[in-house]
């Protein structure tokens, strides 16, 4: 069995070469390529619920949605764990900071989802006085997922677009001071 | 973004000073726990608001001796979303959604308070049949509130980890199916109108709601199984956190909170309102005011929704959902006055005080909600308790922060 | 001890002639709204004072504080205090006006211990002050806020945005 059979489809289009390697035999790849795929198919989601959205989140993990179908179920309750946030709620002026403290506590690599209309852009609180009109203007965001609440598939579908970008994602070294550019 | 980020520098903010004077405080009255001159026996650790068993962004300054909470400063407003002020920038009928997102777990209840409100204001009274569906999915919203609160209670102590949540949640969704096909939404329903419903139930949902009645009883022993003469759980539980009756006359708990102390506390009863007079079901209430006991009941209420959405569907009657015409409940406008409806949320008295100036729009709107209420016993639960039944008391009181923080 | 719901059997009529004789000169404008509340002005220099009588009173006995609302009336502002008696099974809704130019009115955290953080919120909220409040902080905004925004001539201020 090489490597390319555990790669699903729709990678290979983006990494055409692994289509000959067919047969038991060594498999040369790049370690971006290596590295991707496993980042993408194990990520770790921080236990980070917010407001309504969280409630969603819950019943993501849960026994009819069951997020482990995609490799994400094992939610961890602390930022030094983790390498995906899911911002499941209204930011307000008060947890800003805090928001921000927590993603800087996350290791890099890591990556943001703004789950719902309120992480978004403010969502039906956008012209409170207390409200952080999207959690971008915070954190930088790397998939936004429309909805209030969005239904668990939503949070699935931006799971999976998330997968797909980190695939996508190019970890090679980096000159020591240079921080490395996310793409996307 | 410019001074953001906090730096172990950073100064500590008014409720971590306010947990550090206290400790100079009673030090200087001689009651710390200062042995043999140990300056720096007691500690400040801080929970949350990111906390894994905080069920949300409540955050907790929590002043130790050693494993012993010596006080507690609960910190809230993590969650304000300024939504009494809103209320002064849309209509009456456009506010309606934003009560969903109050008490995010019942949403159908929150909804209910706030209508009956504006219906007390206006003199609009809702249909008979309307009234009935209200209670039905009100008592339904109830039942999925309080699966969410036991199964997060209970995974929140050892010995289960999450198997008991797993169970809850799975047969939350049931009751998440029967809502959304009555009104569009798993969580926020935006479905109660002033004067009536949006829409009347689908054809084959009245069998479907029974068929899973009938079921729920079942599936509500079977958790009690999973918990109820398991030796840690009943350790972790029996005994803890005890609100005493005169803790809940003054400072106003409400709901299973006070009934699990033996108070027959219940608004459906008390303030009869809707149909609730006609039906028959029992105020559940448990004698000891503990973390097990609040558990109980909120089993024991499950059940006895389940009753009342039975009997509701035997009785439902004919007719229309909406009185007036169906445009009737848009353009809403109470004359000026003020009024307050509370109402039984499955967390306790939720309530709304608007005051109206004769416009479109609420003049005031306040909201009475029950974790408000109840988190201020909370200091007073936790001291003396293990650091580690923080997390059962608080689960036990079934706290939601949207309602609180507003 | 069993503490019961409605064990005395009074008509709203009954509680408003009550208070009407123990309270003369103290309650104004005393009238029910149906079914269960009776709704009552006074002035905030008695408020302490009426808050203890009406707990300790031996009929109607308004044990339990349910929430004190902030509201905002344009000239003034006002602090009212939504209060429960067991014994009755009914609320009284005591309105306390209160001057824009000096918002300031006695706590009644030591009559109703519950009046803590409603006092708190209504200081957040509407910039009512309770004079000999324990501890009166903000309670759901950040320390750091400018102003308070329920009353009705707050701007959003900039300062309380800093990340737009």
């Amino acid at each position: 069995m090489g490597l390319s059979d555990m790669v699903p489809d729709r990678f290979k289009v983006a990494y055409p070469k692994l289509q000959s390697f067919r047969q038991p035999n060594i498999v040369t790849t790049t370690a971006d390529f290596v590295f991707s795929w496993a980042r993408s198919n194990s990520v770790f989601p921080f236990t980070y619920g917010l407001a309504c959205c969280a409630i969603e989140m819950m019943s993501a993990g849960f026994a009819r949605w069951d997020v482990a179908r995609f490799g994400m179920e094992v939610f961890r309750p602390t930022p030094r764990q983790c390498d995906l946030m899911i911002v499941s709620g209204t930011v307000n002026e008060k947890m800003a900071p805090v928001l921000k403290r927590l993603y800087d506590q996350m290791a890099e690599p890591k990556w943001v989802i703004s789950m719902g209309a309120c992480a978004t852009s403010g969502g039906p609180f956008y012209d409170g006085y207390n409200v952080v009109n999207g959690v971008d203007k915070v954190v930088p965001v790397d998939v936004y997922i429309p909805g209030c609440p969005p239904r668990p598939e939503a949070l699935f579908q931006g799971l999976l677009e998330l997968q797909g970008k980190i695939a996508a994602y190019s970890f090679t070294p980096v000159l020591p001071g240079a921080r490395p550019v996310k793409e996307g | 973004m410019s001074d953001f980020f906090l730096t172990a520098e950073a100064e500590p903010d008014e409720a971590v000073k306010l947990a550090l004077r206290r400790i100079d405080e009673a030090q200087a009255a001689g009651q710390g726990s200062d042995v043999e001159g140990l300056r720096l026996n007691e500690v400040v650790v801080n929970m949350g608001p990111q906390h894994p068993s905080t069920h949300g962004v409540l955050r907790l300054v929590v002043t130790l001796d050693g494993e012993l909470i010596k006080d507690v400063i609960p910190v809230v407003g993590y969650l304000h979303r300024c939504k009494e002020k809103l209320a002064e920038k849309r209509t009456y009928f456009q506010y309606i959604p934003i009560l969903d997102r109050t008490e995010y777990v019942a949403g159908m209840n929150c909804e209910w308070a706030y209508v009956m409100t504006v219906e007390k204001l206006t003199g609009i009274r809702p249909t008979r049949r309307a009234e009935f569906i209200r209670v039905i999915v009100g008592e339904l919203s109830r039942i999925a509130s309080h699966l969410v609160a036991v199964g997060t209670f209970t995974a929140d102590l050892a010995p289960l980890g999450t198997a008991m949540a797993f169970y809850t949640f799975r047969d939350r969704e049931l009751i998440l199916d029967l809502l959304e096909e009555v009104s569009g939404g798993r969580m926020m329903y935006n479905y109660l109108r002033f004067g009536g419903v949006r829409y009347d139930l689908p054809s084959g949902w009245v069998e479907q709601c029974r068929d899973v009645m009938k079921r729920m009883p079942k599936l509500i022993d079977e958790y009690a199984s999973l918990v109820d003469d398991n030796a840690i759980f009943l350790q972790r539980t029996v005994g803890k956190g005890v609100i005493s009756q005169q803790d809940v006359v003054d400072y106003g708990i409400t709901g299973p909170n006070a009934r699990a102390s033996g108070v027959e506390l219940d608004l459906r009863r008390t303030r009869p309102y809707s149909v609730y007079p006609e039906l028959d079901f029992e105020v559940c209430t448990a004698q000891h005011g503990d973390v097990f006991d609040r558990y109980r009941v909120r089993m024991d209420e499950m059940r006895q929704s389940v009753r009342i959405i039975e009997q509701c569907l035997d009785m439902l009657p004919r007719g229309p959902v909406q009185s007036g015409s169906l445009r009737a409940p848009y353009v809403v406008t109470p004359p000026p006055g003020s009024c307050y409806v509370g109402q039984e949320n499955p967390r306790g008295e939720y309530g709304t005080y608007i005051v109206s100036d004769g416009s479109r729009y609420p003049y005031r709107l306040k909201y009475r909600d029950p974790c408000f209420c109840n988190l201020q016993l909370f200091p007073k639960l936790l001291r003396g308790n293990k650091i580690a039944d923080a997390v059962s008391i608080s689960g036990s009181m079934d706290l939601v922060l949207g309602g609180i923080d507003r | 001890m069993g503490l019961e719901v409605g064990t005395l059997k009074v008509t709203m009529d009954e509680i408003a002639a009550d208070l009407a004789r123990d309270f003369a000169g103290d309650l104004e404008d005393v009238r029910i709204q149906e079914p269960d509340t009776i709704v009552a002005r006074l002035a905030r220099e008695k408020l302490k004072d009426v808050a203890r009588r009406l707990k300790a009173h031996e009929d109607l006995a308004y044990e339990t504080l349910n929430f004190v609302a902030a509201v905002d009336l344009g000239a003034q502002l006002e602090s009212v205090y939504h209060v429960y008696s067991w014994r009755t099974n009914t609320w009284i809704e005591l309105h306390v006006p209160v001057p824009r130019a000096k918002a300031e009115v006695d706590t009644v955290t030591d009559v109703w211990p519950a009046a803590d953080w409603h006092e708190r919120e209504a200081w957040d909220m509407m910039g009512i002050r309770y004079l000999g409040h324990p501890d009166l902080r903000r309670i759901l905004l950040k320390d750091d806020f400018v102003g308070h925004p329920l009353r009705k001539d707050y701007v959003d201020l900039a300062e309380n945005h800093p990340h737009v």
